[in-house]
């Protein structure tokens, strides 16, 4: 045996090998169990409000035959390989005894090519069937969304057109000019005619798509001049790793908010003078903490290190005796008063932009207006069914992306810029529910990566009702003022003028 | 300038220029060398290694995706703490996501494909003896090796890699507070970007000043070979876009290290506070990044199809179908590709109107790209073709570029991106179009001229083998993943398992993550066949495919200046195959036909710097490159 041969059944064998132990190891992760598991692992990283993953749903005979077929796939194309190996090791022999051997492993590949193309479109038509199921198409939950769809119908189509032919060529003439030493190859350098033909059907075509596309793009980003009328506005806020929901309050204004306000009582920095009054304290409190930590830098702090160091020297405890000869050396060489010095620094920053604001009439009155004491914060978005609706975004720290597949929805949340999508819902998470599924919820995902929990950073968003809407307001909290008994909140709004004047001002959210 | 336009009789004889040889020692040759070949052979092994380090990441972290809740106590071995009982820590995936994107994108497929190919073939190619700076040339190829040893040196820092994607797109990248990657990993990662862009601007300097100058006689412009029209075009736009990405990544270093706000504004960070910075915009990072990134990816590209026209050509032994087209197509590709940075940020907040114009211009590049994909089909037909494995590969290419090429119709439209944005439609998308499809360019071209480079052929068997299991790899790995983004699936997600509505997709993971370990085992067949033959492959023959163009004609042995005697003169174009008025199916550009004048007449630019790069200056030569622009057409 030659060794080539010997070398390619050895990779046979150890495909077979790494097969078997993928299933193997597959078999032991039916997917019916991943939800114990995942649950009874320990994850730090991973929020509270934690969605167990659903066993029910993980069990469908659909999805078992699914994963069967899958694997089968996965078989068939092992086995595939083996037969080529085989043949083309056959033709090497071959190539030995006749001395043609680029004929015959030609052949091999030539048929090869062939073979490729009927699987290959059986698998992709096999995708289209089934996993096609499962797209979002056709089924959106946003008005736009329905323009949307068909936009995409078309792309789709005629991509799909293009595809088949285009592949179907090309496989076919690898399969039909396979090299025969009695033939020769037609010296066919250019035909202009043909050149300017298939150049002209595809502009043409994309000259279609690209009109649709703009009638569809404007109709989408310019929502609200297409829609004269009220919007109900709610800023949406994302932060590292969640969102929050603001909704006017009674007076149907968003009041200011700025990441200069943020403190641990006011999460989204609302301009509500009583908790900057104590943010300020607290800020002057921390500098003047750091002033003495600086100090006392290379005496009391450094030999309360060393105790602690040689307390836990003491219990064998060497993971905190890492992190605190960690602390050590930082303040030896100097780290830590960097670090302190830079404290001191920001803060003060952030005291003399707070001070700005305050001690400039104009600022101060239309900063600190009473809009901001009575807005509610929620954990989740209700918006009601056909009603225009205007999410206007805000980050606290980095870039997020707010998106809403069922709505075919979604925008950046920059911070320092504000940003805003407008849409109309169209189908109520009860209608949903009925489409989808019991379990179906619709959800604001994070895509834009923010970090370490950035898969897990989502917002139930409901559809319901106006009157549902109303009532479910009443129950959120207003941090700010002692909820009014009985009054009758109206729903959040601005009219879209006023909107669009106000995105120039930067924190100003009204 | 004595490298001026010349009359190309007055170069006929420089053979005796060459009589000395330097004495040569371990380290000029195969470590310090000047020599444009052994140059390309550092940066393919550079290359191949940094490819075998890209894809063992994604391997390593496709098991995080598709058995979310196993261990595998061999990832704690091989990562310690990042791995704590055998599961990836989610820090630890985004960074392997991140240098993963980074090492394929820039180390993989601009260095290692351009910087092996350009460098092999532009003087080989177009009739020179080295390139036009030889000392230049090594400075680039040892810039990136420096920077491949830089960006490998973050897996060392206590805090990780960086890790907030390949596109670090700042306050994120900006903040080491935001996530742990964004600290000492992140300013490695930007150090090693920077000597990336010196050596990458070094290279591309050296490609242009070479094919526009040192030609040799009757290499015209329109006889040149598409491989080095589409290197050159890829320097052209590395030179013109790379700088800006220098400016963006400076930019950011500001930011991180001296306080400044250009990309930062109105920021609250957990356990920190608010920040000073304001007035800055992250948007503006995006810009100068993507005014890189859009070009970058036909830098990736275009050498791949050069390449593919190359091999397409030969091995279906046609002349490719309309060569001008081609260069057409090229040229247009180049030019718009500048101008359609903004289909990557049509979500990010700014102006809907920027968004229709960009999504204009990126529909229009459609049209140049049906234009090559048709003219490739046209080659191949009634072709009489040989199944090389780099003919496997070019095939391959081409059906991986019509994939990945439709779904970029859908992205490039700003109304539907709306919806696909940042989801698996677009990691299905580029790594068909730009990953898969380049890689096998760079396959094809390693399989074409491995015998020129190393004087020995690869096996053809395992070639073969390592083709078909490849493409089947890629289509089971990339395809599925369209629909995975059409449902809903979000990229750069770490875990699915915690959103029920994405369990579906579970056993279409474990799918994916089978096929792409399938694909792994695969290259090690390369990796076999590859080093197994460059010491003990059968000897190839000078011209073992029987090619037209210039590179086969200097006989097995690598010598400095390429030549033993003259520089041939070329008399043709270089896809002169199957001729009708010849019994032989090719026809080298270097052959003397029947009736076809003695010399090729008219002004032809030529410059023969002598192999050691003592006869003209590297100076002169790059700025006489400026005057032959100018006279490009007459050529
Ligand atoms: C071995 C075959 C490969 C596999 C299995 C693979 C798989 C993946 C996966 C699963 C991701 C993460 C997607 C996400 O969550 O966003 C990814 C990201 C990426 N890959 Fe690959 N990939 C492969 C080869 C390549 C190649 C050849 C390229 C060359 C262009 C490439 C470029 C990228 C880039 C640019 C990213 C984005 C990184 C980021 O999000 O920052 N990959 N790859
Ligand atoms: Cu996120
Ligand atoms: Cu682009």
């Amino acid at each position: 045996m030659n060794t080539i041969f010997k070398k390619t059944l050895k990779f046979a064998l150890a495909l077979v090998v790494i097969f078997t132990a993928a299933t193997l190891l597959t078999d032991s992760v039916d997917i019916s169990d991943v939800s114990t598991v995942h649950l009874k692992a320990e994850k730090p990283w991973v929020g509270a409000d934690e969605y167990a993953y659903d066993p029910g749903q993980a069990d469908t005979p659909e999805k078992a035959l699914a994963s069967k077929i899958n694997w089968t796939i996965l078989i068939f194309v092992i086995l595939m390989i083996l037969v080529l190996a085989n043949a083309l090791d056959i033709s090497k022999y071959t190539a030995k005894i006749t001395g043609r051997e680029t004929v015959n492993q030609n052949n091999v590949n030539k048929w090869v090519f062939l073979l490729f193309l009927i699987l290959g479109f059986a698998g992709v038509i096999w995708e289209y069937i089934n996993h096609g199921k499962l797209i979002l198409l056709n089924d959106s939950s946003s008005e736009h969304g329905v323009a949307y769809d068909s936009m995409f119908s078309i792309t789709l189509i005629l991509t799909s057109i293009v595809f088949f032919i285009t592949q179907f060529l090309l496989f076919i003439f690898s399969f039909l000019y396979s090299y025969d030493k009695n033939r020769k190859a037609l010296y066919y350098a250019h035909n202009n005619r043909l050149e300017i033909i298939w150049t002209f059907i595809p502009a043409v075509v994309l000259t279609i798509l690209v009109l649709r596309g703009h009638q569809t793009w404007k109709s989408v980003v310019y929502a609200e001049e297409y829609h004269k009328g009220k919007i109900n506005t709610i800023e949406v806020f994302a932060y590292q790793f969640g969102w929050k929901a603001r909704y006017a309050g009674q007076d149907g204004m968003l009041g200011v908010a700025d990441y200069k306000f943020i403190s641990g009582t006011n999460e989204l920095g609302l301009a509500v003078k009583s908790e900057v009054d104590a943010l300020l304290i607290e800020l002057k409190e921390q500098i003047a903490d750091d002033q003495k930590t600086i100090k006392n830098l290379n005496t009391t702090v450094l030999d309360g290190l060393m105790a602690d160091y040689a307390a836990a020297d003491g219990v064998k405890d060497y993971k905190s005796m890492e992190s605190i000869q960690k602390e050590i050396d930082a303040v030896k060489n100097g780290d830590r008063l960097d670090e302190l010095e830079e404290s001191i620094e920001r803060k003060q920053k952030q005291i003399e932009r707070i001070l700005a604001i305050q001690n400039d009439k104009k600022l101060f009155v239309s900063t600190f207006t009473p809009a901001s004491m009575d807005d509610i914060i929620a954990q989740e978005i209700h918006i009601a069914k056909d009603s225009l609706v205007t999410f206007n975004f805000r980050s606290k720290d980095i870039i997020h992306s707010a998106w809403l597949p069922h709505f075919r929805a979604q925008m950046n949340v920059v911070p320092g810029m504000p940003t805003k999508f407008t849409f109309r819902p169209t189908k109520t998470t009860a209608e949903a529910k009925k489409e989808f599924g019991p379990e179906f919820e619709y959800y604001l995902y994070c895509n834009k990566i923010c970090g370490v929990s950035h898969f897990n950073m989502k917002i139930k968003v409901v559809v319901e009702s106006q009157a549902e809407v109303d009532a479910w307001l009443k129950t959120q909290q207003t941090p700010f003022t002692k909820k009014p008994e009985a009054a009758p909140i109206p729903a959040i709004m601005s009219d879209s003028t006023q909107m669009t004047n106000d995105t120039l001002k930067r924190v100003a959210l009204r | 300038m004595s490298t001026a336009t010349i009359d190309s009789h007055a170069v006929g004889h420089h053979g005796d220029a060459h009589g000395h040889h330097h004495k040569e020692t371990f380290i000029t040759k195969y470590i310090f060398s000047t020599d444009h070949k052994m140059i390309s052979k550092q940066y393919l092994i550079t290359g191949i290694i940094m490819g075998c380090l890209g894809m063992g990441m994604s391997l390593l972290f496709r098991l995080q995706l598709a058995w979310p809740d196993e261990t595998f106590p061999f990832l704690e071995s091989l990562l310690g703490k990042w791995a704590k009982g055998g599961k990836l820590d989610p820090n630890y995936y985004m960074a392997l996501v991140t240098i993963h994107g980074t090492i394929m994108v820039f180390y993989v497929l601009t260095a290692g494909l351009s910087g092996t190919f350009s460098n092999l073939l532009i003087p080989l190619q177009c009739g020179a003896r080295d390139m036009a700076s030889p000392f230049m040339n090594m400075l680039s190829y040892w810039f990136f090796f420096l920077s491949s040893v830089v960006l490998m040196s973050s897996f060392f820092v206590e805090t990780g890699p960086a890790s907030s994607g390949w596109t670090v797109y700042p306050p994120l990248s900006a903040l080491s507070k935001a996530m742990p990657g964004s600290g000492v990993g992140t300013t490695l990662w930007l150090m090693a970007i920077v000597l990336f862009i010196v050596s990458a601007l070094l290279g591309g300097i050296n490609y242009i000043t070479t094919v526009l100058n040192m030609r040799t006689k009757g290499m015209s412009m329109n006889r040149l070979p598409l491989t080095i029209w589409a290197f050159f075009l890829t320097a052209v736009l590395g030179l013109l876009s790379f700088p800006v990405l220098l400016g963006a990544g400076l930019l950011l270093i500001f930011d991180r290290s001296f306080g400044t706000s250009f990309y930062l504004s109105d920021i609250h960070l957990n356990g920190v506070g608010a920040l000073t910075n304001s007035g800055g915009s992250p948007v503006l990072y995006q810009h100068l990044f993507w005014f890189l990134g859009h070009p970058e990816v036909y830098i990736i590209l275009m050498p791949a199809l050069g390449i593919s026209s190359e091999v397409i050509s030969t091995n279906a032994r046609k002349p490719i179908f309309g060569y001008t087209a081609m260069i057409i197509s090229l040229l247009g590709i180049s030019f718009l590709s500048f101008i359609v940075w903004g289909h990557h940020m049509f979500i990010t907040g700014m102006n809907p109107f920027l968004g229709t114009m960009f999504m204009y211009v990126t529909l229009i590049i459609a049209v140049p790209s049906a234009v090559k994909t048709f003219n490739y089909l046209a080659t191949l037909w009634k072709g009489n073709i040989r199944f090389t494995p780099a003919m496997l590969f070019a095939i391959g290419l081409v059906s991986l570029f019509i994939s990945g090429g439709l779904t970029g119709i859908y992205l490039g439209n700003a109304a539907l991106d709306i919806q696909l944005h940042d989801s698996y439609f677009v990691v299905a998308h580029f790594h068909l179009v730009m990953g898969s499809a380049s890689i096998f360019g760079m396959f094809a071209g390693i399989y074409h001229w491995f015998p020129k480079m190393y004087g020995r052929m690869m096996n053809k068997t395992l070639g073969s083998l390592h083709f078909w299991l490849t493409f089947i790899s890629a289509y089971l790995v990339f395809f599925p993943m369209h629909f995975m983004g059409l449902a809903g699936v979000p990229r750069r997600y770490y875990q699915f398992s915690l959103i029920p509505e994405f369990g579906i997709w579970m056993d279409v993971n474990v799918l994916i993550t089978v096929a792409a370990w399938l694909g792994g085992v695969a290259q090690l067949l390369f990796i076999y066949n590859f080093f197994y033959s460059i010491f003990k492959g059968p000897v190839a023959s000078t011209n073992p495919w029987e090619s037209n163009t210039l590179e086969w004609s200097t006989g097995l042995k690598h010598i400095h200046g390429n030549w033993e005697g003259d520089i041939p003169t070329v008399y043709r174009g270089p896809h002169e195959y199957s001729r009708p008025d010849r019994e032989l199916d090719y026809f080298p550009q270097y052959e003397k036909g029947n009736g076809e004048p003695e010399h090729y007449h008219g002004p032809v630019t030529v410059a023969d710097t002598s192999y050691d790069g003592k006869k003209e200056k590297a100076s002169t030569v790059f700025f006489s490159s400026f005057a032959h622009l100018f006279a490009l057409k007459r050529a």
